[in-house]
């Protein structure tokens, strides 16, 4: 297989078997269809590369040439056949031999090839897919030519001037007029029209100023509002359309040449005559070129009508085909139903444009963002189609990623009403477990029909999965593809804007994303492979539900927030078990959110290098700091923290760690007394809400402290003996001068993790077997006296609403893992 | 490359040095400038607010590009300017006026696209958020206020809302001196200075008062270190504290609660910049010295020698490009192009010109096409066209309906000879019948 030896004669049998001899007719039937096998191998093997002649000998160098020879030969001979379909088959080839074959043999035999290419072309009455295949390998051929730089640039300049006699800056108008007049016909199909669309687009750049794109830019904006006002009569205010022009054209300035030398309006009533259909086509084409013009570079800096487009994006979406109050009813009905019809399409094409704006515009775009956002959010609250929907969202995370924190707090309303409605809408993860299912795989269409795209095709899925639904029902499901923008567009409010003025939002969203996490994932994982009879996209579509479901989580758990994370303990366990879906990108992505969790449940604010050798007095009370590096402590830490434990001052250096947010807080409270007092309250109501979580939290606690003391001995067995009665000591010690007359507050939050840490290095001496009967932790006074201090936290945890001083035992709080113990075993 | 460069408020120019090498750069000239008047635009060009006469009911702005020691753009503003900002991308410019008035201009046009008024009292710093949505300003007043630039530009909400500003914290009694913004976004914490001897963290998402730090001294300057462990507070005193943020301080300390220590330099700290490449502080004193001091070690590892009056603005900018005199005049003539793009800033906010205020000059991304080949795909296409065409089934169809055609083209050929046949037999019959004439019969 990698035999080198071997490649000249696997050339040559493929010449034999797949090539068609010259004077033989071809099959058209058998061999040609073979051609995409031979052109793999090809690649595969590099057979036509002429590689490694250094390694092998001249002999293999030779015979190898000479095989590569004959194919060039072959192919040559086929390019100049009569018969179209050899010819064909040779210049497809001969294209993929310009990828293809070794530098020398394609500088020394480019313009050979390049003849032949051209003479293909340049006849009228070659069959079209000749001149596809022509254009297609020329380009190849140039791309590969492009490669060398110093006879590249030369070369390709010179085809260039040999393809187009005048080259394309001189001929610019009538370029621009020949691709004008087709976009403008509309007459092609969709591709083709945007690849004449992207063409236009890149049209400036050929002069490269700065007026040819500004120009170009006002030509097709003109050419778009022509075409609208004609197509929207009835459907809008005459007004709009005056109103759109004066933005376009400044009043007193010359109107620019129609786009292409045509007048719009002419060929527009060219085409509604020729066929009753609105010119959505050339609407959307010219629209598709506005995008491309935004977003492709230029050479200098351009100026960008911004107001003109975003009016412009702003009075497509506003014709929703209702008619204007204000208007008399002269269009018939016919008309309406045309141009309703036609409207998702300009509607998703004006949400593109929008898209190329804030693309295009960046930061700039600060002086329209509040046009912009008054737009979306306007269009949000009316906008039903899935696939307009999902654009919505995209454009929602666009904003809030480049305007980031001050756009999120103004923006954050919508997000949430939209997403809230579309997340608690009936539909992807409900009919999943309609008795009709069976197995965990997720939607099965009933109906195939691909053809009409996702906006359809979602509803259509699920009308088809759930029969039993009901009629009415049908129409308010939210597809899940649209479910899924609304999770991604949750998790990028929760990163951006999660910090500030979040306190209205934020516990009904945190309670959004772990109900539909959990629900998403109570039936299995999506597979994406599961099915090859099923169309690839339902299935890998529960897939991405999921994943974008548990990215919410983390989320949802890694923003800053006040109060512990209320649902920590189930989003874990949904981690975990989610962990374990190896292979999968879920998978990957459990064990990565497992990993970012850590640091929430063991935070840390490091030193910089060093900064302790610097600046630490070893007498500044050494002793005081050791209980708490026994809390923060990962285990690393630990280690190293009690080997160092005379070296006092080492070991704070190595393991001094804290929460930022703990100390600050501490100052406005000096409660550990407080705290104590507290102890004692029933853990109530507060939980009730909390789905599936344990009915005993202290209980919980206990055995987390639990589990923890079990975690560390197991890892680092050889502590055993050593903490506990340093620990216990200190603690007491720690306590009698709980009330600090210096610094209490900073002193006081240390105590309680303290405690709550060396409590569970008590309980690993007390009793192994505590996990078994959790309750017994009630038996042990000194346990549940030291544990007890960290239980009201746990209350308070959970009651999102948490005072203010209690807040930072909260942060502070040495995370109580609520662990189910058996995973939390398995996974030592 | 990083550079520092640095201002004084008496005439001494801008003065540029490489930070890792210590070698002095191009000095641009006939520079005076109030604290926070020196800002780099983009890192593309520098801009100094100028105030030589404090009194002055006017002041200016100018701008220099990195290659030309001469001032090359000279803006009059409609009142002094003294604490200057600019966001990353250098798009926009902000300055705070003697009047408590924040201008902001756009960059690209010169235009002043808001002002809006601020404070009571004069504004005298200006910080730009991590990512650019959030001002901060401090003012004589002692007040420090947030504003999110999204709400400045949205005339319909201001409408609704009670005040502009995001927060507005009012605590220090005294005149704000200086502020840092730590990392974090929406989360990050504020660092005020003020000549009320206090240095104030804030929390940007509570909007609240999280630690006050009461110094010996008035603080000028601050800087917090990359990971926020500490901040470093220069003192009228000549001693640079380092507080505590992260890091823990023991109560009983010889300055005070949350000071942790203190580096001595002989003479009042006037402005600081901190470098995270390598943990170095650099303070500017009243000497028109700027010492850089590497905070591993606490010992100043470089001085450069800036002027006879006091450094009042220190910055490090990383540039892209490196600054040699050799090269700058290259840089000159490659840049003086763009660099002339940029007018001055305007006085005065100009709405009449609508067509202006709809346009926006914008520099188009970046995109890189790769170039790729297309031969073997298009193999695919045609291959699947011919077989949607070669299909079996439509094959069979085609077949059918030629077939059918054959059909009817038979049954017509059948119908017209019978036609002819009759017409024939017609013609010949006549011609017997009538007069034996010979000729042809219809060819």
């Amino acid at each position: 297989m990698y035999d080198v030896g071997l490649k000249p004669s696997m050339l040559r049998s493929l010449i034999r078997q797949y090539l068609p001899a010259a004077n033989q007719p071809l099959d058209l039937n058998t061999s040609c269809f073979e051609l995409p096998k031979l052109v793999s191998v090809l690649q595969t093997h590099r057979l036509l590369s002429e590689l490694d002649s250094h390694s092998v000998g001249p002999k293999l160098i030779n015979a190898w040439k000479l095989a590569v020879d004959d194919w060039l030969g072959c192919l040559l001979s086929l390019l100049s056949s009569d018969m179209s379909d050899k010819c064909w088959v040779g210049i497809c080839l001969l294209g993929v031999t310009c990828q293809e074959c070794s530098n020398q043999r394609f500088l020394t035999s480019y313009s050979v090839w390049l003849d032949k290419l051209l003479s293909h072309i340049q006849p009228p009455s070659e069959s079209q897919l000749v001149k596809i295949a022509s254009c297609t390998s020329l380009s190849d051929l140039l791309t590969r030519l492009a490669r060398f730089p110093e006879e590249g640039a030369a070369s390709l300049l010179y085809t260039l001037i040999t393809f187009f006699p005048a080259s394309i800056h001189h001929s610019y108008d009538k370029v621009e007029a020949a691709i004008a007049s087709k976009i403008l016909s509309g007459k092609y199909s969709t591709i083709t029209l945007k690849k004449l669309g992207y063409c236009l687009a890149l049209l400036p750049k050929s002069k490269g100023d700065k007026d040819s794109w500004s120009l170009m830019m006002q030509k097709i904006l003109i050419s778009i509002n022509d075409h609208l006002n004609e197509a929207f009569q009835g459907v809008e205010e005459e007004a709009k359309s005056d109103d759109a022009r004066r933005l376009l054209v400044t009043p007193g300035k010359d109107l620019p040449s129609p786009l292409g030398g045509h007048t719009s309006l002419e060929s527009g009533s060219y085409n509604r005559t020729s066929s009753e259909r609105l010119p959505t086509a050339t609407i959307s084409t010219l629209m598709f070129c506005c995008c491309k013009m935004l977003t492709s570079s230029y050479p200098v800096q351009v100026t960008a009508p911004v107001r003109s487009i975003l009016a412009l994006v702003e009075r497509l979406l506003t014709v929703d085909g209702s008619l204007p109050p204000t208007m008399l009813p002269f269009m018939n009905s016919v008309q309406r139903e045309l141009i309703c019809s036609e409207l998702p399409v300009l509607h998703a094409y004006s949400l593109e444009l929008l898209i190329a704006i804030i693309k295009g515009m960046r930061r700039q775009l600060l002086p329209h963002s509040a046009y912009v956002v008054r737009v979306v959010t306007r269009y949000f609250k009316i906008c039903a189609l899935p696939e307009l929907r999902i654009k919505l969202y995209s454009i929602i995370r666009m904003l809030l990623l480049s305007m980031g924190v001050g756009m999120a707090i103004y923006l954050a309303p919508d997000v949430i009403d939209n997403s809230f409605s579309d997340l608690n809408s009936p539909g992807g993860e409900d009919f999943e477990i309609s008795p009709v299912n069976t197995g965990p795989v997720l939607p099965q269409p009933s109906n195939r029909k691909r053809k009409h795209g996702t906006k359809t095709g979602s509803v259509e899925k699920q009308e088809g999965a759930n029969p039993k639904g009901g009629e009415s029902n049908i129409h308010q499901m939210t597809p899940i593809n649209v479910k899924v923008a609304a999770l991604d567009s949750l998790e990028l409010l929760l990163t951006v804007g999660s910090a500030s003025k979040s306190d209205s939002w934020r516990s009904s969203i945190d309670s959004l994303v772990i109900r539909t996490a959990i629900n998403s994932c109570k039936r299995g994982w999506g597979n994406v492979e599961n099915n090859v009879f099923l169309p690839n996209e339902s299935a890998s579509l529960w897939a991405d539900f999921q994943l974008s479901s548990l990215r919410a989580l983390l989320a949802s758990f890694l923003a800053p927030a006040r109060v512990r994370p209320p649902y920590l303990s189930q989003g874990l366990e949904l981690f975990r078990r989610g962990k374990q879906e190896a292979g999968t990108k879920l998978g990957q992505f459990c064990g990565y959110a497992l990993f970012a969790l850590e640091v929430l449940i063991h935070p840390r604010a490091l030193p910089l290098d060093d900064f302790y050798s610097a600046y630490h007095n070893p007498t500044d009370g050494a002793s005081n700091r050791f209980p708490e590096n026994t809390y923060s402590g990962s285990q690393k830490q630990n280690t190293l923290f009690f080997s160092a434990a005379q070296r006092t001052d080492e070991g704070a250096i190595k393991s001094h760690n804290d929460d930022l947010y703990n100390k600050w807080l501490e100052n406005e409270h000096n409660a550990v007394e407080d705290m104590k007092d507290k102890t004692s309250r029933p853990n109530d109501s507060s939980l009730a809400n909390v789905l599936e979580v344990s009915e005993q939290e202290p209980a919980a606690a206990n055995a987390d402290v639990h589990m923890r003391g079990e975690d560390e001995m197991v890892v680092q067995p050889r502590r055993l003996e050593e903490p506990i009665p340093k620990s216990q000591e200190i603690v007491s010690a720690k306590v009698d001068k709980s009330p600090p007359a210096v610094g209490t507050n900073l002193e006081g939050g240390e105590i309680e993790s303290k405690k709550a840490l060396s409590a569970s290095d008590s309980l690993n001496d007390i009793d192994h077997d505590m996990l078994s009967g959790v309750n017994k932790v009630d038996d042990f006074d000194t346990v549940s006296r030291k544990t007890s201090s960290t239980l009201p936290n746990v209350e308070k945890g959970s009651s999102s609403m948490a005072h203010l001083e209690s807040e930072s035992s909260m942060d502070s709080f040495p995370n109580i893992v609520d662990a189910d113990p058996d995973t939390d075993s398995d996974s030592v | 490359m990083n550079v520092v460069i640095a201002s004084s408020s008496i005439d001494g120019g801008i003065g540029c040095w490489d930070l890792q090498t210590g070698a002095e750069q191009l000095r641009y000239k006939t520079c005076a400038s109030p604290p926070h008047g020196l800002a780099s635009i983009g890192s593309s060009f520098l801009a100094c607010s100028q105030l030589r006469d404090p009194s002055a009911t006017s002041g200016h702005v100018l701008y220099w590009s990195w290659s030309k020691p001469q001032a090359q753009v000279k803006s009059f503003p409609a009142e002094p300017i003294k604490p200057i900002a600019a966001n990353s991308e250098g798009s926009y410019i902000v300055g705070g006026g003697s009047s408590g008035d924040i201008y902001f201009w756009e960059v690209a046009t010169g235009r002043l696209l808001k002002k809006w008024h601020a404070h009571y009292r004069a504004v005298t710093c200006l910080v730009f958020s991590e990512d650019d949505s959030l001002l901060i300003s401090g003012s004589e007043d002692g007040c420090v206020r947030v504003w999110s630039l999204f709400m400045i530009f949205d005339d319909v909400r201001q409408q609704q809302a009670s005040h502009l500003y995001e927060y507005s914290f009012t605590e220090h009694t005294l005149r704000v001196t200086d502020i840092a913004m730590g990392y974090g976004g929406g989360n990050a914490i504020i660092v005020s200075a003020s000549e009320d001897r206090t240095c104030k963290v804030w929390s940007l998402s509570r909007g609240r008062l999280l630690r006050n730090v009461v110094f010996p001294s008035i603080i000028d300057a601050i800087a917090i270190d990359s990971g926020e462990h500490v901040f470093y507070a220069g003192g009228r005193d000549g001693k640079i504290y380092i507080a505590a943020l992260n890091a823990e301080s023991s109560p009983s300390n010889n300055y005070g609660l949350h000071i942790i220590g203190s580096l001595t330099d002989q003479r009042p700290v006037t402005c600081m910049a901190y470098s995270a490449e390598g943990n170095l502080l650099l303070s500017g004193s009243e000497d028109g010295m700027i010492r850089v001091w590497d905070m591993k070690t606490k010992n100043i590892v470089r001085m450069f020698r800036h002027s006879k009056g006091p450094v009042n603005n220190i910055l490090i900018v990383r540039l892209s490009y490196p600054l040699n005199r050799s090269e700058s005049k290259v840089q000159a003539s490659s840049r003086r192009h763009e660099f002339s793009l940029h007018p001055p800033l305007e006085k005065y906010a100009n709405s009449s010109d609508e067509d202006i205020d709809n346009k926006t000059i914008i520099t188009l991304p970046d995109t890189i096409d790769l170039p790729s080949y297309l031969s073997s795909q298009l193999i695919n296409d045609h291959i699947k066209q011919l077989q949607q065409q070669g299909s079996s089934a439509a094959a069979e169809m085609e077949v059918k309906r030629l077939k059918l055609d054959g059909q009817r083209s038979m049954e017509m050929f059948q119908q017209l000879k019978k036609v002819y046949d009759n017409l024939q037999e017609f013609c010949v019959n006549e011609l017997l019948d009538g007069q034996p004439m010979d000729g042809s019969k219809g060819n």
